[in-house]
């Protein structure tokens, strides 16, 4: 009876994700029949207990690649709906993820500054405490002559601006978009700025520990890009307030911190990874790349907060060198691509063997023309990107396509590239990426957005494709159908009627809407556009009497 | 936040009065003994989903669940393959040093051997090491090593070893091409100390030398064929009888851009090595000059690869008495595939393969058709296009992106077909 150890594993993997989706579906009002709350929608996730007992690991790089190169982690059913998407279908605030971007105006000076609040290192002798272990790009952790902790990381030999570039652009990026951050800052490290800390230590080839020497310094920098003054051109990430725990996992949760309830690969901001990082490039999408650290909040509790630290292997570079010609288009292991390979003499030729790129030694192999937003693919794929759902991918776009070219061109400045042409290079493909992935998702499903009911009963609504430009306005214009709505059973009741906008997006209720205070009505909203059938498909909109109308409840696909 | 849909939630109610087996068997149809933790879980579920009815806010109903996983909250405990596989990362690459598995041959013919080597770090990059191999025809290798690499400035890599071997059967079919495929056999054992250094003064240049004394010791051979000396006179087979000692010396100087011998895609080598080898006796003394050329032509960014290798041995002083086992030869995994080991020898031999290879999966499957094609000859002016042995064949190749342990191939020649299995690769 071998069995039940082999799959002892998946077992508890599925048998949390379980657990958790009964938690969630025992939160749901639908237990008892009540559907919304009056604090619905939630604006921020609550985090109500202590984790300060929380302890740090260490994610195996190996097991961890394997396991999602090879197996299916997480949850083995269906995808669900996102667990940590609120009632009106978005991403509340929380130790993941702060809605910027989209969700309220930020303006071009905001993105481009991104997570940085200070400044850079102190000027002055840089004390070298140990080796970089993290991560292929040459570096070393050092403190500054205020005491403050970095972690530097440096252009590979041979490719100037390149690594330090990606980490400078694709941090503010992130930022905007809505995840944690390192606060990122360009540096030129001058040799003698460094002396090596006593204490310092290194991992040799042999494993064994000992104390760095010059000599080791000497090894790292040899393997950087030295510019032509002679200094090292680097990224000094500060290190991130709080206890490092190690990196998340992109499935499960973590199971001695209390708060964590929602899978991770059912989290909607993991998932829209897929298409942040299709956008980006964002290949190297591993937990290693994650981190977690223990903070305290302002109440005197320990919460986890949860960083993608590393988007460096973003564009067209990884850390050492430009990305492979395959990568962003293929897995490491694709067992259908590899028997059709295999069996065709390597005669099934795909878009990456034959897509043309600007050579620029600073972006590496980053294009537009043939990138295929569905189609794109990080060297491993995680369980959240596997589970990414057609409301996932157009949540995400939406964030996407809010970047404005002068944003997209502003950020890229930040990467401080000497190459206008590597500046240009980069911005532009930004551009047409962003383009297509708004092509892509926008018009997949149903894609009414923004409803509000005025308290004069007039319903307005935006259509985030028509919006972008990426499809054309329905030809039938939008249906609407409006029922009343019993929030104790969870069900709607009688008609109220039907009404119609052609292109507007305002549309009048019926009369016979409740007055009550508390009282509540649904709305489906579907959109009559021949090209696109699933804008047939209703959004159903919920509100709630409290005053006016208050939007209480969207859904996009039932 | 936590908000299902209808149909999930239905789902889910549906299974929460039930036994925490039956759930695992519509969860996955997974025959598995439930974990008690995640059982007590799942009741925790059911309990908090009693007192969820009683919240009149959503965030009171998370906060609710949050206090129920915080009474279970435990660290992370790793699963069975991850410990396995994080011990098995930890012991071979994090911490070279102890024992690991050693998969290489002994000597050309032996078939499947399998061995285990200690290595223990006493530097950075310089590592002592006692490894062992043993093969199904008992052929047998002891050898003490150590290994120094990337001194001055990473250029210099310096190697000393000492060993034992012991090939029980070796064939030997006579000399030149013309010979039947009837072979003798002999055993031959070797004990070798000695030592090389390398290094690459730029990059794409590779400078070798090397000093070894090497004691043979010739015997009658175990295999099912006739040993050596019922068939064969030193007049067939020079040398037979004696056992020679050696002071051999090396050197050699080329280019070399390819990646990484072990395994590559694009690149090439351009190769001569000398060899010295001097008999104690003075009897045996030969010199030898080997040419070798590999050369990698990438086709649509390494979806294709066409391979070429030429390898030339010659004894440069045709009537020295070069010993029947230390001529040049072909047949083998790694020159005429579809022929046995040791199949042609002489005093000289030219081999050419080609190989046009697909990568069905870059990060580590390759296939390969080739082509071999080689001669042996008594004299270096009968290095000719005729007469050549050749074979074709095709091979699949499991590979990193240093090395590739394990090709195996299928090879087709005149005397028939032959499976190889081998950890290298075939140039």
């Amino acid at each position: 009876m071998n069995e039940p150890k082999k799959h002892r594993t998946s077992a508890i993997r599925i048998w949390s994700g379980i657990v958790a989706l009964l938690i969630i579906a025992h939160a749901s009002p639908s237990g008892n029949g009540r559907k919304f709350y009056d604090d619905d929608p939630l604006a921020r996730e609550p985090e109500s207990q202590n984790a300060s007992a929380v302890a740090a690991w260490d994610i195996n790089l190996f097991y961890d690649l394997a396991e999602n190169l090879f197996g299916r982690p997480g949850d083995p059913g269906p995808a669900p709906h996102a667990g940590d998407a609120n009632t009106i279908d978005e991403v509340p605030d929380s130790s993941w993820f702060t809605n910027r971007i989209l969700a309220r105006p930020v303006s071009v000076d905001e993105a481009s500054r991104g997570p940085l609040t200070g400044t850079g290192p102190a000027p002055g002798p840089w004390s070298v405490v140990q080796e970089k272990r993290a991560g292929f790009a040459p570096g070393l952790t050092m403190r500054d002559a205020k005491g403050d902790l970095w972690f530097v990381s440096f252009d590979a030999n041979g490719f100037p601006e390149a690594a330090t570039g990606a980490i400078l652009v694709a941090n503010k990026i992130f930022w905007t978009l809505g995840y944690w951050q390192v606060e990122s800052f360009l540096v030129h490290v001058q040799t003698d700025q460094l002396v090596v800390a006593k204490s310092a230590m290194v991992r040799p080839q042999s494993g064994k520990e000992r104390p760095m020497r010059m000599s080791d310094l000497e090894d790292v920098l040899k393997r950087s890009h030295r510019s032509a003054d002679g200094s090292y051109r680097a990224i000094a990430a500060r290190a991130v307030p709080g206890r490092p725990l190690g990196g998340f996992k992109y499935y499960g949760t973590r199971p001695d911190d209390p708060n964590d309830v929602v899978p991770h690969e059912h989290r909607r901001e993991l998932r829209a990874l897929k298409v942040f990082g299709a956008w980006t490039n964002l290949t190297d999408m591993k937990a290693g790349n994650t981190l977690d650290t223990l903070i305290t909040t302002a109440d005197g509790r320990g919460a986890v907060r949860h960083y993608l630290q590393d988007v460096g292997s973003t564009f067209g570079t990884g850390a050492n060198a430009p990305h492979d010609y395959d990568e962003g288009w293929e897995a490491l292991f694709e067992g259908d691509q590899a028997f059709k390979r295999l069996f065709t003499l390597g005669f099934y030729i795909q878009p990456w063997q034959t897509a043309a790129y600007v050579k620029n030694d600073s972006i590496g192999r980053f294009e537009g023309d043939e990138f295929d937003p569905a189609g794109w693919m990080p060297r491993v794929p995680t369980a959240a990107f596997l589970r990414a759902r057609a409301d996932d991918t157009f949540w995400a776009a939406r964030r996407v396509m809010a970047f404005s070219d002068d944003m997209i061109r502003a950020v890229v400045k930040t990467g401080q590239y000497s190459d206008p042409d590597a500046e240009a290079l980069l911005a532009s493909v930004l551009i047409q990426r962003r383009d297509k992935i708004g092509r892509a998702y926008l018009p997949a499903i149903n894609p009414v957005v923004d409803v509000a009911l005025s308290e004069s009963g007039m319903l307005t609504f935006g259509n985030a494709a028509v919006a972008a430009r990426v499809a054309p306005a329905p030809a039938g214009g939008y249906v609407m159908h409006w029922t009343g709505f019993d929030n104790d059973l969870g069900v709607p009741t009688g008609d109220l009627g039907t009404s119609t906008s052609m292109e507007t997006g305002q549309s009048q209720a019926p009369a016979a809407l409740p007055s009550t205070p508390g009282s509540y009505i649904k709305v489906e909203i579907r959109a009559v556009q021949p090209v696109n059938p699933s804008w047939g498909t209703p959004v159903s909109a919920y509100f709630r009497r409290a005053g006016g109308w208050k939007l209480v409840g969207l859904e996009r696909i039932p | 936040m936590a908000y299902l849909r209808t149909a999930e939630l239905k789902r889910l109610s549906g299974i929460r009065d039930r036994s925490a087996r039956t759930l695992a068997a519509e969860a996955g149809d997974m025959r598995v003994r439930i974990p008690m933790t995640v059982s007590l879980a799942v009741m925790l579920a059911a309990a908090s989903g009693d007192r969820c009815a009683a919240q009149d806010s959503r965030a009171a109903i998370i906060t609710a669940l949050q206090e129920a996983k915080a009474k279970t909250a435990a660290p992370y405990t790793p699963s069975r393959p991850e410990r396995v596989l994080v011990a098995v990362h930890h012991e071979f690459l994090e911490d070279p040093s102890g024992f690991y598995p050693y998969f290489a041959s002994v000597y050309s013919g032996g078939g499947f051997t399998l061995g285990a080597g200690y290595r223990r770090f006493y530097g950075d990059r310089t590592h002592a090491d006692v490894k062992g191999l043993y093969s199904v025809k008992s052929y047998k290798l002891l050898e003490v090593s150590t290994d120094s690499w990337g001194h001055a400035d990473g250029r210099l890599d310096l190697h000393a070893r000492a060993g034992w071997r012991d090939a029980t059967q070796v064939t030997f079919y006579g000399l030149g091409m013309d010979t039947p495929n009837d072979p003798s056999n002999f055993r031959m054992k070797q004990g070798y100390i000695g030592g090389d250094a390398a290094t690459r003064p730029v990059p794409w240049t590779v400078f070798r030398a090397g000093m070894s004394y090497e004691d043979y010791t010739l015997e009658s051979g175990d295999g099912p064929s006739p040993s050596i000396e019922e068939v064969h006179t030193p007049a067939s087979a020079p040398g037979l009888g004696a056992s020679p000692k050696y002071l051999h010396l090396s050197a050699s100087g080329g280019i070399d851009t390819r990646p990484s011998p072990g395994y590559a895609r694009r690149g090439g080598l351009y190769e001569v090595t000398y060899h010295n080898y001097a008999d104690r006796d003075d009897t045996y003394s030969f010199d030898r000059m080997d040419a070798e050329v590999v050369q990698h032509i990438p086709i649509l960014r390494e979806n294709w690869v066409f391979s070429l290798h030429g390898l030339l041995r010659s004894t440069l002083d045709d009537t020295d008495t070069v010993p029947y086992f230390l001529m040049p030869s072909l047949g083998s995994g790694s020159t005429l595939r579809g022929y046995s080991s040791w199949r042609f020898r002489d005093l000289n031999s030219l081999l050419m393969s080609g190989e046009f290879r697909w990568i069905p999966n870059r990060l580590g499957l390759d296939m390969a058709i080739f082509y071999d094609t080689g001669k042996v000859t008594p004299q270096f002016r009968d290095i000719s296009w005729k007469g050549l042995a050749s074979d074709v064949g095709i091979g699949i190749r499991f590979h990193g992106p240093f090395a590739t342990p394990l090709r195996i191939e299928l090879a087709n020649g005149r005397e028939g077909t032959r499976l190889v299995f081998a950890g290298s690769a075939a140039f």
